[in-house]
């Protein structure tokens, strides 16, 4: 490989910008493959929105993201995670406190939730596990699509054709109830396909809540179903839906994944902010840091978002102005804010006081359909919700680690928060507002939450955006929407991780199969690399 | 029951007299039975007030398919058609109006006094709706693909269907896989920055949908309407007479080819012996057989109504009773004393940009709010109204000097949160011409008349099912191969013998004929058996 020749400069085989879950899982294929691997994060701690973070002394907080469930079982085996530090904690269960008093609460076990869902209605009770059983097969319909490079549709090339074959295969494989099913979810909204199986407006409300988190979509939207299986996607130990918590917080999972990228060679500097793409005539030559210093390599793998990538990162004259326009159009559309809060105590719920086990799971503020909707209405219109939807967890129930004895740490996922706020508003203005509505909303189901705050950490779309990199503020790095996924995520025609550049490829979550703490972009952007480096090395 | 006929259709709108014509044109004896007096559905002109008429229910036509405008030969029919050389206007409140023009040229001159960059990105976008419109007409002229165990010619035509996909090449062919499932509202904004011209055009992906300009797929609604008319916000085309006369011209040629028509003839039950259908009881209590029998209504109508559900699996039913058609849509058609004055036009003579359709919905944020209230089951106070002056065109349809002006009304959803529509009609009524006031202060005074539809009365009087005037929601989850249901859009249904030929099935939306031309072909094949 070129890098051979010219020993006397430090050369790398493959830079890698951004230190979050997926470049690190991305550095740990390729460094395992036996490439020299240099991995740039901005930051001074590695994880992207996959951090831990002590924001207040004694008080851990996966600042972002805050529960796993999608990480590919490969990568954990690949990886051998276990090994290096990951340990999944069970999140049992979703409790939903209603205004009336009442609440739904759903947990792991079968037979209670069966029993719970029937207090509100005998015949979503039946249907509960008849609608499990339906997105399982869903499930593995899709999930070898996730760890498929999307085919490109608009060539004649066999290669891409069969992959399209083996997916009409895979259909025709599905029963046609599964068929039908299938072919809704890719269509219907959230509600739609739920009314399709519920009567009860509470069940309805929370389920349909997975199927807008981190989109710009309400839950009438049509698009939102197949959100909803995306979230359902959910594997951890090969059980469907079952989510968890990391020990010692979300940036756990990064550190693991870090971690083996070290022991197979890989080298990661945080506090090295990339200014620009080093490119000569079409092709990734390496990188600039922000301090200056110029660092080669043969291949270029970017972490982070098109937008900071191609738009940020590189000359605008060294691009293709139609895929230019492309990245421009790409939506970001940040939609959610976090609330994380350090509490003296547990916080009691009106509807079921004292502490319990409902405490335990997540906790979600999603108590009707129209609800939910609403809460998207005031965002079309640019203003956070004034009633929104929350996702509450509080880790330090399962994990004491992250807080101090007695003492809790309350995450709050908080939708919708338009990145776009309506003329005349700026979120510095609004972050207190936008706090203290969170606090209020939460304290309407558990009042004595106010007197239980000693800190808290207040993050709009701009924190996310200026923090973490996001841009827009969105967690996924651009929306879930239809048009944005598969063959066509980021952006038509370059799907398969490569660019307009070469050996400048991309390996975040705005690469198929998309957000959350996935790691497949990562694993299957290396893959890739790999397969063009082939004949070098 | 004595003789047997070859087919009977079940109602005469212009769907039924398009599978008639053809049937008839095969050789075959297809007898229509209309419930109302005159044939024609929801095409039909009607006298509200003493003197003058207007088009009840669908006041612009889809276009109808020129395909069969030429085998009816509709003109030679009776049916004279009028093409207003404006398509749409489009009013803003502070006292602007957008003249779209047919001429893109002349619609460009118009476009410019609000945005110079709109008038240069107009005609970009009408060539990409022409060529990604002439795709999508192949696709709405198919018999969508059985997807259980595709045939082979269904696997055929899937390939044609794919080889015209690939020759827009790689950039229009990005652009219909990415437009389609997208919200409409994103895809003006990637051509336009005018407010005024974004929303006239989005309103062409809602117009009579559940949908808001924000709803994903409202971009495919456009994209199919774009199928049959590249006019970036739709042309206008009326008829001598109002739209009746165009169903008029239909029935009078699937006589011409030799069908029956029977007015008056309301169909109470579609008789079925051990899964097959056998013909028909009427409400008078008469009997007629049929080798086959074919429905112009909607499916739920027809399959849970008409027909005893005991002969369909749970399942079925089931699936059929989800299939969405909550109506979002009312009329209100006004008997004037004399042309409105519109503040945006000015003085001088205004006729030309009141030819066409009139719109009102000057922001994507004014459409979007309408739409919100009908989530909740209520409907807007500030409605998205598309109006039109048909006797401005046609001056029989009104006494001298005076005018009716068509107004079709959004949002107002089927079921109201409290209260029911009989209750609201006037309200609705008031809401409407206060609505116009605010761009025609005159017009309430000059109002003689008004005939008020709400989507009760559609259901009630004119046999929509959920006073939907599509016979079900356009989503992307009911088109094509889903329209109705998965596996049954070939026109053919659970029942032998028993097709669907009405706006329920592929490719529905709008007064095309398509549904009816495609359901003729089918039923065809099944009468040659």
């Amino acid at each position: 490989m070129a890098s051979r020749s010219n020993g006397l400069k430090s050369k790398y085989d493959v830079i890698v910008i951004g230190g979050g879950h997926n470049g690190l899982t991305n550095a740990a294929y390729l460094a395992r493959a036996g490439k020299k691997v240099l991995v740039l994060e901005r930051r001074h701690v590695l994880g992207g929105a996959a951090v831990t973070e002590e924001v207040f002394p004694g008080f851990k907080f996966s600042v972002c993201s805050y529960v796993v469930s999608l990480l590919r079982p490969e990568i954990i085996r690949d990886l051998d995670l276990p090994r290096h530090g990951l340990e999944i904690l069970p999140l049992d269960g979703t409790f939903t406190p209603m205004p009336n008093g009442d609440y739904l609460w759903r947990v792991n076990d079968h037979g209670k939730t069966r029993r719970e869902i029937a207090r509100h209605s005998k015949l979503d009770a039946e249907a509960y596990e008849e609608f499990g059983k339906a997105m399982q097969a869903m499930c593995r319909f899709v999930k070898p699509i996730l760890s498929m490079v999307p085919p490109d549709p608009s060539t004649l090339n066999p290669r891409e054709l069969m992959k399209l074959l083996f997916i009409g295969r895979r259909f025709q494989g599905l029963t046609s109830e599964d068929k039908y099913n299938q072919v809704q979810l890719m269509t219907m909204s959230a509600v739609d396909f739920l009314d399709e199986w519920f009567e009860t407006d509470v069940l309805k409300a929370t389920m349909s809540a997975s199927g807008i988190i981190g989109t710009f979509l309400g839950v009438r939207s049509p698009g939102t179903a197949y959100v909803l299986l995306h979230h359902y996607m959910g594997e951890i130990d090969g059980a469907f839906r079952s989510w968890g918590f990391a020990r010692g917080g979300t940036g756990a999972i990064s550190n693991a994944i870090a971690e083996a990228a070290r022991e197979a060679g890989a080298e990661i500097r945080t506090e090295s902010p990339v200014a620009k793409i080093l490119v000569q005539n079409n092709r990734a030559q390496g990188v600039v840091l922000s301090n200056g210093d110029e660092i080669e390599a043969d291949v270029v793998s970017s972490g982070v978002d098109p937008r900071l990538t191609f738009v940020k990162f590189i000359e605008e004259d060294q691009l293709p102005g139609e895929f230019l326009e492309d990245v421009r159009r790409y939506k970001f559309r940040g939609s959610s804010g976090k609330v994380n809060i350090a509490l003296d105590a547990l916080p009691d719920f009106t509807c079921l006081p004292g502490p319990g086990a409902h405490l335990r799971g997540a906790i979600s503020i999603s108590p009707s359909v129209d609800y939910m909707e609403k809460a998207y209405d005031d965002a079309k219109y640019g203003n956070f919700s004034r009633h929104p939807y929350i996702d509450m967890v509080i880790p330090s129930l399962t994990d004491p680690s992250v807080a101090p004895p007695g003492k809790h740490v309350m995450s709050c996922f908080v939708q919708y928060a338009p990145y776009k706020l309506r003329p005349g508003l700026n979120w510095d203005d609004q972050r207190e507002a936008f706090g203290n509505n969170v606090i209020d909303t939460i304290s309407e189901y558990a009042p004595n939450l106010k007197n239980l705050i000693i800190h808290k950490q207040v993050l709009t779309p701009l924190d996310l955006e200026r923090e973490f990199g996001l841009s827009e503020g969105n967690i996924f790095q651009g929306e879930l929407s239809l048009e944005q996924l598969f063959f066509l995520r980021p952006v038509p025609g370059y799907a398969q991780f490569r660019t307009p550049i070469k050996n400048l490829y991309m390996c975040g979550s705005a690469t198929h199969p998309g957000g959350g703490i996935m790691g497949a972009p990562g694993r299957l952007a290396a893959l890739e690399i790999l397969k063009d480096a082939g004949g070098a090395s | 029951m004595a003789e047997i006929r070859d087919v009977i259709i079940v109602g005469g709108g212009h769907n039924g007299l398009v599978t008639a014509f053809y049937l008839a044109k095969a050789g075959f004896k297809p007898l229509v039975l209309e419930r109302r007096a005159q044939p024609g559905g929801a095409a039909i002109t009607e006298e509200f007030h003493p003197g003058f008429r207007c088009s009840t229910l669908a006041h612009s036509a889809g276009p109808i398919l020129p395909s069969i405008l030429r085998d009816m030969q509709l003109t030679s029919h009776g049916l004279t058609l009028i093409n207003p050389q404006v398509g749409v206007t489009a009013l803003a409140p502070e006292g602007r109006a957008l003249v779209l023009y047919n001429e893109v040229a002349r619609a460009q001159a118009e476009i410019a006094r609000f945005s110079e960059k709109d008038a240069r990105q107009y005609p970009v976008f009408q060539q990409a709706l022409e060529k990604i419109g002439r795709v999508i007409s192949e696709a709405l002229s198919l018999t969508p693909p059985l997807i259980d165990d595709p045939s082979a010619g269904d696997l055929w035509a899937m390939l044609q269907t794919g080889r015209n996909l690939r020759n827009l090449g790689k950039k229009d062919m990005y652009r219909l896989l990415r437009w389609g499932p997208m919200a409409v509202a994103d895809l003006v904004a990637e051509f336009f920055e005018n407010e005024l011209l974004r929303s006239v055009v989005a309103a062409r992906g809602i117009f009579g949908t559940g949908l808001g300009p924000w709803s994903a797929g409202s971009s495919l609604v456009l994209l199919i309407r774009s199928a049959g008319d590249p006019h970036p916000a739709g042309s206008a085309v009326f008829a001598v007479d109002g739209i009746g006369a165009i169903t008029q011209a239909m029935a009078a040629a699937a006589k011409a080819a030799g069908a029956e028509i029977r007015a008056n003839a309301e169909v109470k039950e579609i008789s079925v012996q051990s899964g097959v259908a056998t013909g028909v009881v009427l409400q008078s209590g008469e009997e007629i057989a049929a080798r086959v029998i074919v429905s112009n209504a909607d499916p739920r109508r027809t399959l849970l109504k008409l027909v005893d559900p005991i002969h369909l699996t749970p399942d079925f039913v089931m699936k059929l009773q989800h299939y969405r058609m909550p109506g979002t849509i009312a009329k209100v058609n006004l008997a004037l004393s004399g042309l409105p004055k519109f503040t945006a036009l000015g003085t001088g003579d205004p006729r030309d940009a009141l030819l066409g359709r009139i719109h009102i919905g000057p922001e994507i944020d004014y459409l979007e709010r309408a739409f919100d209230e009908s989530k909740y089951g209520n409907y807007s106070e500030h409605p998205y109204l598309e109006a039109t002056i048909p006797s401005l065109t046609d001056p029989s349809l009104a006494p001298a000097g005076k005018h009716v002006m068509s107004v079709c009304v959004h949002y107002a959803p089927f079921k109201l949160k409290s209260g029911d529509w009989s209750s609201q009609r006037d309200r609705l009524g008031n809401t409407v011409v206060k609505t116009l006031s605010e761009y025609a202060p005159n017009i309430a005074e000059l109002v003689l008349d008004g005939q008020i539809i709400t989507p009760q009365d559609l259901e009630n009087t004119y046999g929509l099912t959920g006073g939907h005037i599509f016979h079900g929601e356009l989503a992307l989850d009911q088109f094509f191969t889903m329209r109705p249901l998965l596996n049954w859009a070939r026109y053919h249904t659970p029942i032998e013998k028993l097709y669907l030929c009405g706006s329920g099935t592929h490719p529905g939306a709008g007064l095309t004929g398509g549904s009816g031309a495609n359901a003729a072909r089918e039923i065809a094949k099944e009468l040659r058996r």
